[in-house]
């Protein structure tokens, strides 16, 4: 009864949840357009487009990718055929024991009547879904274990389905080799089922059930031919329709071989019936909790995809966009694919901020825009985003169809509007002349470090021939140098010759720089062009980031930029 | 420390400069098995054309119609010239040989018979010069015969006015008419690369014709700064002539120009495809004479990279500016080996106390001094090392700039260099 209650209470849960989280997608407001439209508008505004591709060819191609991406994982098998078998045991496993074990009564107990849970071939099936779903935790635990990336970052909520998995599916398994071995469970089933009371029948199907189906009796029966003889016939008249031989049950028989000596004491404590009450609860832990983290994933992943199936979220309706990139902050399973083809992600050695990393990025911009991000991790969110190159390789990667690129352009622009300033947009929209007036005298610890500015054996050789500039194609692309990048490079290194520093850190020049190294390599004097260029950047960008950041939102040691 | 790379060669030609292209180019006509090692340096300033001999004595700044009758005289005044060792045949053989082959690169050069050919400077200057690029051949023309001509230049583009050229020239070439234009979709600063590229391509070649056409009004040729592409000049010159109906013709530039990029990249591209393994980018770190008479070197870009054993060894690393002289406060050095270098006794009188002297320094005259085969020797006349030749702009008892003989001397030098080593080899 207290079951029942704990399944229906978990269902309810899981509804609701579903329901909030669903209802997110059209209230969170992600990226610039139209910020303030009611959710009614942006719910009007989505079943609209719905009702309107339902009528248009392109609902073939939603339904290609929810076989081809949802089904067989296509995508996935692409990347890596070890998650692809990961995904596919798991996801599979799991929806037959959901369908066939844990809900046989509206199922296999309709479908046949003759269905036994014991009985072959559910019996059989059962353990090979179990088996299936062990393999895939297994692969999920190696993998998040061993890949260098992934490692680092394990969240609560990886931990959480993870071990979610593995705890329905051991006490599962345990439930099922405590109950072949249990010796109260065999009693109380032939109490229930055996038609005659002959205690001599009983004994004899005793022995036959300790021989062969190995039951574990606190006083063992006697075993002979005759008594097995007799406990055949016993058996095969009561209990043969229902039970299959425990040989069969692939994933429990091991395991009821290494209990076995202990199977009296676990009799004892009935502990088949412990074991139940945690499978069930588990199960039902899991249902309640499958809103609220990673499992939401089997439902926004399909929408996903289905919406990336008809294009890009810029040919989205501009109130769609919004509900396109909340559902695209719900798709994301944190499987870390787009972290290994991330193309800046060996900044991370450098620069230790995993909003680097598309997949933690992401993961902050939920929290964020949740409102539940601390604020020294929204300072590194706002870091994070500004080194994406914008290449799209994690768009294209994404086995969740999300648009990933557009996110990062929308989140962008949210984040600059509350606040959290980008320098690369700053200089962008500004020039030296402005610099002059804020930035040019702020000045930072790391200051002193500007080991090439400062030395002047780095310039002293330098002829002003103009190689640097007559090689560089950020000139070469620029229509009237002066009025895109301020100054050229071979100005820019004379200016640092005439220790004015502080004026060359707001040069254009400086930040559109492609560091493709030309000027450098050039150079007749060997003038470290290219490098020296960096060197200034990186200090313009300390610098700005003490003037224009939101100083208010620092703390100290955020300042620090490693 | 990384494990590096390793060669071996029967030569290394150690610069890319002018010289020491030469000597990679002949190095493979003779099938040496070479390397070739060295930065971008000098040969990025260099105009495009190829003196042999301008001027002799340079004091009296006295041009030659016949450059060979001039290195005669000159061979006559200084015996201890460079050109000295060589004599006429040899430098005439080297020149042609040279043009030969920058022309299966793709480089043209009209020469005048063996006469020298005069063409104006971006200051409106004459200047005698012996082979010229075909891009520039009709503006030699069009001096000669003082062609009505339209002189183009550009807004931003630094050293290069077509007003300054009149001012200077007019009297000696009337009917020279100035039109300065914005380059087709600049504005601002224009740099002689970036505009070469662009007119690499036709489209912008037809934008160009299109804004100089309406003012060509009696002009019977147009001179432009050199600009007129890197790797296609030929082509672009005649498809502008054959848009404007007149001859055209390019000016050089204020340095750095893609003349002497054109130089470099015909090189570049055309030498190891004769079997020269280059080393471009690199320099040489540290060199050392084995025991057994060979050398050993390390070269690398930032650092050393690989190391190149070589049976001998052609220095063309230049003077100052390329590199192969260095001067401190006392002296100075040869870069690579530390050759002695003939030099004056003390650093008071590098200079004379008149910047222009039009005989030169004695600074200028400074560098390695060679036997007949081009080896360096030292004070006693000793050859310092059997295989080990300098050429090119390094030597001493020469004065390329006012002797306007820069090319020749590279090329010339190179020459007789690599042909005497293979000799000696072969003995």
């Amino acid at each position: 009864m207290f079951l029942t209650y704990c399944v229906y209470l978990s269902l309810a849960v899981c509804l609701a949840g579903v329901l909030w989280r669903m209802g997110r997608w059209f209230t969170l407001s992600i990226g610039p357009e139209a910020p303030s439209a009611p959710p009614r508008a942006r719910i009007a505004a989505c079943l609209h487009a719905t009702s309107s591709i339902l009528t248009r060819p392109v609902i073939a191609a939603i339904v290609k990718a929810w076989v081809v991406d949802v089904l067989i994982q296509r995508q996935i098998a692409r990347k890596s055929v070890v998650r692809w078998v990961m995904h596919m045991t798991l996801f599979y496993g799991f929806v037959s024991l959901i369908l066939l074990h844990a809900l046989d009564d509206l199922t296999l107990a309709r479908w046949d009547p003759d269905y036994a849970a014991t009985a072959n071939p559910y019996m059989l099936l059962r353990n090979l879904m179990g088996l299936f779903v062990l393999t895939g935790i297994i692969i999920a635990l190696v993998r998040r274990h061993t890949l260098v990336l992934l490692k680092r970052f394990n969240t609560r909520a990886d931990k959480v389905a993870i071990a979610l998995c593995a705890a329905i599916l051991l006490s599962g398994v345990g439930l099922e080799a405590v109950q072949i071995s249990s010796a109260p469970l065999f009693d109380e089933m032939v109490q229930d089922y055996f038609g005659g009371d002959d205690p001599e029948e009983i004994t004899s199907l005793k022995a036959y059930w300790a021989a062969y189906y190995e039951v574990v009796f606190p006083q063992p029966p006697v075993i002979n031919a005759q008594s097995l003889e007799t406990g055949q016939t016993v058996h095969e008249d009561n209990c043969a329709a229902c039970h299959s031989p425990p040989t069969y049950a692939i994933a429990a028989y091991p395991v009821v071989k290494i209990i076995k000596p202990l199977a009296p004491a676990m009799g004892r404590i009935r502990l088949d019936i412990g074991l139940w009450y945690i499978h069930v609860l588990a199960s039902c832990i899991a249902l309640a909790y499958l809103p609220f983290g990673k499992l939401f994933h089997l439902i926004s992943v399909p929408v996903s995809l289905a919406a990336r199936a008809v294009g890009d979220t810029r040919g989205n309706a501009p109130l769609n966009r919004h509900t396109r990139r909340a559902i695209g902050l719900d798709a994301c399973t944190h499987c870390g694919v787009c972290a290994l083809h991330c193309s800046v992600a060996p900044l991370m050695a450098v620069i230790d901020n995993p909003d680097i990393l598309p997949s933690e990025k992401i993961g902050d911009l939920s929290l964020w825009y949740t409102g539940r991000l601390e604020r020294n991790r929204q300072w590194r969110l706002a870091r994070g985003g500004n080194i994406c190159t914008a290449c799209g390789r994690c768009t294209d990667v994404c086995p969740a169809g999300i648009d990933l690129q557009d996110l990062w352009q929308a989140s962008q622009t949210d984040l600059i509007d509350s606040g959290y300033f980008s320098p690369h947009g700053w200089i962008r929209t500004n020039d030296m002349v402005a610099w002059s007036k804020s930035a040019k005298t702020a000045t930072t610890a790391a200051d002193s470090g500007m080991h090439l500015v400062d030395n002047p054996d780095t310039f002293w050789a330098c002829v002003q021939c103009t190689i640097c500039t007559n090689v560089c194609p950020v000139v070469a692309t620029s229509e009237d140098p002066r009025r895109d990048l301020d100054l050229t490079p071979q100005q820019v290194m004379n200016l640092v010759r005439l220790q004015l520093k502080d004026m060359a850190l707001g040069c254009r020049m400086v930040w559109d720089c492609v560091t493709c190294y030309r000027c450098q390599e050039e150079c007749p004097q060997k003038v470290p062009v290219a490098d020296v260029l960096y060197e200034l950047r990186n200090e313009a960008c300390r610098r700005l980031h003490v003037v224009k950041g939101p100083t208010s939102k620092l703390s100290p040691s955020d300042l620090q930029e490693r | 420390m990384p494990a590096m790379n390793e060669m071996q060669c029967d030569l290394l030609v150690i610069g890319s400069g002018m010289a020491g292209m030469a000597a990679a180019m002949f190095a493979g006509q003779h099938h040496i098995d070479t390397v070739q090692v060295g930065i971008t340096g000098e040969i990025n300033f260099a105009s495009g054309l190829l003196d042999v001999l301008g001027v002799h004595p340079q004091d009296q700044g006295i041009p030659w119609e016949d450059p060979w009758a001039g290195i005669r005289q000159l061979i006559k005044d200084t015996p201890d010239h460079p050109y000295a060792r060589l004599g006429v045949d040899q430098i005439q053989r080297a020149m042609d040989t040279c043009i030969a082959f920058l022309k299966s690169a793709g480089l043209h050069y009209t020469t005048r018979h063996n006469l020298n050919s005069h063409i104006i400077t971006p200051a409106g200057t004459v200047k005698t010069t012996y082979a010229v690029p075909h891009s520039m051949a009709a503006g030699a023309q069009a001096l000669a015969s003082k062609t009505p001509t339209l002189l183009v230049d550009f807004h931003g583009l630094k050293g290069f006015s077509a007003r300054q050229i009149i001012e200077t020239a007019g009297r000696r070439w009337p009917g020279l008419k100035q039109l300065r234009l914005a380059f087709p979709g600049t504005r601002g600063e224009l740099y002689t690369e970036h505009a070469a590229r662009s007119l690499d391509l036709a489209a912008n070649r037809k934008a160009l014709a299109d804004l100089i056409r309406p003012h060509l009004v009696g002009a019977k040729a147009v001179g432009l700064p050199a600009i007129l592409g890197i790797y296609r000049t030929s082509e672009g010159v005649t498809d502008l002539e054959h848009q404007l109906g007149v001859p055209v013709f390019e000016i050089p530039t204020m340095v750095p120009a893609v003349t002497g990029l054109r130089l470099r990249e015909a090189f570049e591209q055309r030498l190891p495809a004769t079997g020269i393994r280059a080393l471009y980018q690199q320099k040489v770190w540290d060199a050392m004479v084995l025991p057994n008479g060979e050398f050993r070197f390390s070269a690398g870009g930032l650092a050393p990279e690989t190391t190149i054993k070589a049976r001998g060894v052609i220095l063309a690393s230049g003077r100052f500016f390329g590199k192969g002289l260095r001067a401190d406060r006392s002296r100075i050095r040869e870069a690579i080996f530390d050759l002695p270098v003939v030099q004056p006794k003390k650093r008071a009188l590098w200079h004379h106390k008149d910047l222009l002297q039009p005989s030169g320094h004695p600074i200028n005259r400074a560098g390695l001094e060679t036997d007949e085969h081009f080896r360096p020797v030292d004070e006693k006349g000793q050859v310092i090392h059997p295989r080990l030749h300098a050429v090119g702009s390094i030597l001493a008892h020469q004065d390329w700039i006012r002797q306007k003989c820069g090319s020749g001397l590279s090329i010339a030098t190179a020459f007789g260099a690599v042909d005497a080593y293979a000799q000696l080899s072969r003995q």
